[in-house]
């Protein structure tokens, strides 16, 4: 996916989104002026809520088809090899401002993101064949990518918030095939889990 | 713009063109180097030499002139600028996509090209219009739009996307379809993208309106998939439908357009849009007809109408459970020939119920018959007829149709009494057809009517008429058959009201779903053919051709090489006369029969008219027969009465020297010679006779006609005496060929050679009685004939004595002309007309013969001077019969005053005879 950067949105961000590196980088807020293509939709927050209701009906079962696709052990051992536990995940707090949730709801859509990006490129070569999983997760990959672009639309237009600092998930492009299933299906269940606080939160 | 060289007008190896091995140095340049120019605008172009291409051909500005292809612009377009440049210029240009090239003059006249550039002319591109776009669900985005106006030139469009914070690839539009364009990144929903469409040539670019929207907002679903149509037993009339749906509604809300209809209903039915406005997954259909199968469809879009419809979804039916039948079946009767005395054959017979009135499968039919003040009869059948045999009495007869769930109600049927009059019929029944169904149409009768019952079916020569009907309401006077009806077969349509009583009087009434043309025209053959008519007859088509109701018949006959023509005849005759007809002529016929919709011809026949009408030849013939048949008879008659002429003419007499006779040799049989004479004349040819009677009564006081005899005898002495001198015969030997030397000469000459006559007379002249023995002599050499010899002869001659003395005068011919005496039974006046037919010439000859044989006589002179006296007028005249018969007495008297001994003249000449003295 070519993306091309303009104004306020993170460069970095982006080419780190592109090529699906998974080590976390530095954001150095830009104080830049906040500008957009062209003016957000009035309904931009209704669209946000929407877009979040999608990420939160497909969820579960993008989880199911993930570990399904990794095969044995994963669906009998989710709870050892799935569990939520990913370290760095950005915080999201429910009772926050708008302006506050939009910010931690674009670091956690960043860092899904991103991390989506990395299980896509490890299960197009784990699971070939697994078209199914493939594009759920690129669906997934493109509802996140929307709803980014909404969320820093929100911030930019009302909030004239031009930069956020994001952190990443964990690189797994050198590790073992079976940690990069374990860290997909746990990141998926932790996408899960999270996308329905979200979806809630808004 | 590359730069284009080009040498039209000559040869490229040619010195005119300057090539420097594979390039060539241009001499010129034009500007400007684009050559696309806008349609109706003005195009300068200017050429500037160079000046080595200057100094090489020695040419200046002057020596430019330009062309477009191959013809060249005229002079008044052409400006000089300088020494080195020279322009063209084009006003309001049209379109155009041609060579613009910069030529020299050289010298010698050689036109040599130095530089050249392709104008083609155009139109920059309209800003798109009404860019609208669309997804698909589970496909991409594709947005389409209006390019307004042709260019003319390749244009290129361009359609532009981007969200509020990134922009996406452009999609270019395929050259075959520059209205369009399908992206190539998936939808991404609930995120607003701006797209627009730029369109861009070379004459310019242009940018459509940017429309801002929601994908979602734009995304057509896919249509729900139907799972199952369920039925319930609880309510006949609700069907449950349910189906799956799109994904979307996961996230958004849906609404649903949901239609049915009956299995064999071609209109839907709509569920209410408000039923059906929010996201679900079934929906409960009602008001539904028991036992009907229906057929559903269902779509869906976003519930705030925002998108598209989805397509309609595959059709799924169902059936709603059955209920009591809804209404009583129809219900009528035949009486069938039954033989038994008192007793009636009737079948009853009724109709299934249409499956919206049955509500379910009929199990079987109860029939309840009903007579009055009796037990009723019970019966359950499961066909739609039961023949019953029943007596002449009135019958009240039920019917109830009965499925699963229960009972229909009673169809009630009253069956009359064998002696019942029906009456009251409808009036004015009427059968058209109308759209595809014959329609029949009646005047309810004044009486209260409980139904109608129509019956019909197909009038055929080869099939007898199976009849099928229908009921109707009491309250419907028009209907259509609900029969599967055929076109060109004639209906007999059949109406009969039902009243509480029983049936009235039935109307019937022929009918044509769709008439047609008759297979076949009708065989004409003649009945009658005249000389100038001809009555041509047929018979009426086989109701099976005929295809519709004979309009009428048309005869078309013509002859061989005549005109046709054509007569129309009313379809109720079987018979037309043709007249003025040309006899003894071929005629060919045909004749066509027509419906409404067309006639059809028969076979041609061809007859031939007489020559002659019917008792035309009768009418010639018998005339023609009967006028011949009076001309025969006149001509019989005439020949009859010339019999003589014409045998003189044809079979002259030649005397038959068999029957010859010497008259008299004895005084003592004088009957018996004359006698003789009579019979061999018996036919009475009796041809060219002078007749001459001597008054032999000197009693009679005739003292001039007695001169005339003395000369006469004097001038018969004489000659007497002289043809006794020749042949020994005094009458037939002298006078016989001077009589008939004429025409019979031959025949006189074999007579007298063979046998010779010779009568001597020698009468004495005024009673005096000669001293010599008169004799006569016959120098025939043939015998007598026995006759002469035979008695009854002389029986005959005795019977003659009392006769009115008409045998003399034939003595008297006899002894005189005996050669013509043929005719010895004809009457005196029969004589004298044959004398009479004698031309004058003859007469004159003859009476010079006869002078000349009376001369020869004893008595020749006394005749002679009769003779001379007697006119030949009178010889011919009405009045010789008299003169004669006078001559005839005198000679008589004057034989009887002689006496007979002294005469050897038949002694039966009592009377008028010729008495020799």
């Amino acid at each position: 996916m070519k993306v091309l950067a303009a104004g306020v949105v993170p460069l970095l961000l982006v080419l780190h989104w592109k090529h699906g590196a998974g080590s976390p980088l530095p954001i150095t807020p830009v104080n830049a002026t906040c500008a957009t293509r062209h003016p957000c939709p009035s309904n931009l927050m209704n669209q946000i809520r929407n877009q979040l209701g999608q990420l939160n009906s497909s969820a579960n079962s993008l989880f199911i088809l993930y570990y399904t696709a990794q095969g044995e052990p994963f669906p009998n051992n989710l709870d050892k090899l799935c569990s939520p536990n990913v370290t760095d995940f950005p915080p999201f707090h429910a009772n926050g401002t708008e302006k506050a949730r939009l910010v931690e709801l674009y670091r956690i859509i960043a860092y899904l993101g991103a991390s989506l990006g990395n299980i896509t490129r490890d299960q197009k070569v784990l699971n070939p064949y697994a078209h199914g999983l493939h594009s759920k997760l690129s669906t997934t990959a493109d509802v996140l990518r929307g709803l980014l672009s909404n969320v820093l639309c929100r911030l930019c237009s009302k909030y004239h918030v031009s930069h956020v600092d994001v952190t990443y998930g964990p690189d797994t492009s050198g590790k073992d095939v079976f940690q990069k299933k374990k860290l997909g299906c746990q990141l998926l269940g932790k996408y899960k889990q999270v996308i329905a606080v979200l979806a809630q939160a808004f | 713009m590359p730069t284009l060289i080009v040498c039209e007008d000559a040869n490229p190896n040619s010195p005119d063109c300057i090539y420097t091995g594979e390039l060539i140095v241009p001499c010129a340049h034009i500007h400007p180097e684009s050559s696309v120019v806008q349609l109706g605008s003005n195009f300068t172009a200017v050429c500037v030499l160079k000046e080595k291409c200057m100094d090489d051909y020695h040419v200046t500005a002057n020596d430019i002139f330009w062309k477009t292809g191959r013809v060249p612009v005229p002079y008044e377009q052409y400006s000089v600028i300088n020494r080195t440049a020279s322009s063209v210029t084009f006003p309001n240009i049209t379109l155009i996509n041609a060579l613009l090239t910069c030529n020299i003059r050289m010298f010698g006249q050689i036109n040599r090209s130095v530089y050249g550039i392709r104008i083609i002319s155009g139109l920059p591109p309209e800003k798109p219009k009404n860019l609208s776009c669309i997804v698909n669900e589970g496909k991409k985005m594709m947005c389409q739009w209006d390019p307004g106006r042709e260019t003319y030139l390749e244009t290129n469009y361009t359609l532009k996307s981007e969200w509020a914070t990134e922009k996406f690839d452009d999609c270019k539009a395929k050259r075959d379809t520059p209205t369009s364009c399908t992206v190539d990144y998936p939808p991404v929903y609930f995120v607003n993208i701006e797209v627009w469409v730029e369109a861009e040539n070379a004459l310019g670019k242009v940018t459509s309106d940017h429309i801002n929207f929601d994908p979602v907002d734009k995304v057509k679903l896919n249509p729900p998939h139907i799972l199952s149509v369920n039925s319930s037993k609880e309510l006949s009339s609700i069907l449950k439908l349910t189906w799956t749906d799109s994904r979307f509604k996961s996230f958004i809300t849906l609404k649903y357009d949901i239609q049915y209809r009956t299995k064999d209903a071609s209109t839907w039915n709509q569920v209410p849009p408000e039923d059906t406005s929010s996201t679900r997954s079934s929906f409960t259909v009602q008001d539904l007809k028991p036992f009907t199968e229906y057929v559903f469809r269902i779509r869906c879009m976003k519930e705030d109408g925002k998108g598209y419809w989805s397509d309609w979804s595959e059709e799924a039916s169902g059936i709603t459970y059955e209920d009591r039948p809804s209404k009583a079946p129809n219900f009528w009767y035949k009486i069938e020939p039954s033989h038994a005395h008192g007793t009636r054959s009737i079948q009853l017979k009724w109709k299934t119920l249409p499956p919206f009135e049955a509500n379910g499968k009929i199990l079987d039919y109860e029939v309840t018959l009903t007579k009055w003040k009796s037990h009723s009869q019970n019966y359950t059948v499961k066909d739609t007829k039961l023949t019953v045999n029943l007596t002449n009495d009135r019958y009240v007869a039920t019917l109830t149709a009965r499925n699963l769930v229960g009972k229909s109600d009673a169809s009630v049927l009253t069956i009359p009494a064998w002696d019942f009059q029906a009456t009251h019929p409808i009036t004015d029944l009427k059968a058209f057809p109308k759209d595809n169904v014959l329609w029949v149409e009646w005047t309810a009768p004044n009486e209260s009517v409980n139904r109608y019952i129509l019956e019909w079916c197909v009038l055929s020569d080869k099939s007898p008429c199976i009849p099928d009907w229908q009921q109707e309401d009491g309250t419907v006077h028009r209907t259509y058959l609900r029969g599967n009806l055929v076109e060109s077969k004639c209906y007999l349509i059949t109406v009969t009201p039902v009243y509480d009583d029983g049936p009235g009087s039935p109307k019937h009434i022929k009918a044509y779903l769709k008439q047609a043309a008759p297979s076949r025209g009708p065989t004409v053959r003649t009945k009658k053919v005249g000389k100038n008519e001809a009555v041509l007859e047929w018979d009426h088509l086989p109701i099976d051709v005929q295809n519709g109701f004979i309009r009428n018949y048309t005869i078309f006959y013509r002859t061989v090489i005549g005109n046709e023509i054509a007569v129309n005849v009313d379809s109720s005759h079987t018979e037309y006369t043709l007249s003025s007809l040309t006899s003894d002529t071929l005629y060919m016929v045909r004749m066509a029969a027509y419906t409404d919709e067309g006639g059809k011809d028969g076979p041609e026949f061809t007859f031939t008219t007489p020559k002659f009408a019917q008792g035309e030849i009768e009418a010639i013939v018998v005339p023609v027969c009967l006028a011949f048949l009076l001309t025969t008879l006149l001509g019989v008659l005439f020949c009859f009465n010339k019999r003589d002429l014409i045998k003189k003419h044809i079979w002259p007499n030649v005397p038959d020297p068999s029957k010859s006779h010497i008259a008299q040799w004895s005084p003592h049989t004088p009957p018996r010679h004359f006698n003789s004479k009579d019979q061999m004349y018996p036919d009475g040819n009796f041809t060219d006779v002078s007749v001459v009677e001597i008054e032999a009564n000197d009693k009679k006081p005739f003292p001039e006609d007695l001169k005339s005899l003395d000369l006469f005898k004097k001038e018969k002495v004489n000659t007497e005496g002289h043809s006794s001198g020749i042949g020994g015969s005094s009458c037939m030997s002298s006078s016989r060929p001077s009589i008939s030397s004429s025409d019979e000469n031959e025949s006189a000459q074999n007579t007298s050679s063979t046998v010779q006559y010779s009568t001597v007379v020698h009468s004495g002249y005024r009673h005096q009685v000669p001293s010599v023995q008169v004799f006569s002599r016959s120098e025939s050499t043939q015998p007598l004939l026995d006759s002469e010899e035979r008695p009854e002869d002389l029986q005959l001659v005795d019977n003659v004595d009392g006769s009115d003395g008409i045998l003399p005068r034939q003595r008297y011919f006899k002894q005189n002309c005996s050669q013509h005496e043929t005719s010895p039974d004809i009457s005196h006046f029969e004589r004298s007309q044959q004398v009479s037919s004698v031309n004058e010439e003859d007469f004159v000859r003859l009476k010079q013969q006869q002078i000349s044989d009376h001369i020869s006589q004893p008595y020749g002179s006394g005749k002679m001077k009769m003779f001379q006296e007697v006119p030949a007028v009178d010889a011919f005249g009405p009045g010789i019969e008299g003169q004669v018969e006078r001559f005839e007495t005198v000679g008589m008297e004057d034989a009887v005053d002689e006496g007979m001994p002294k005469s050897y003249l038949p002694q039966t000449v009592r009377r008028g005879g010729y008495m020799p003295q």
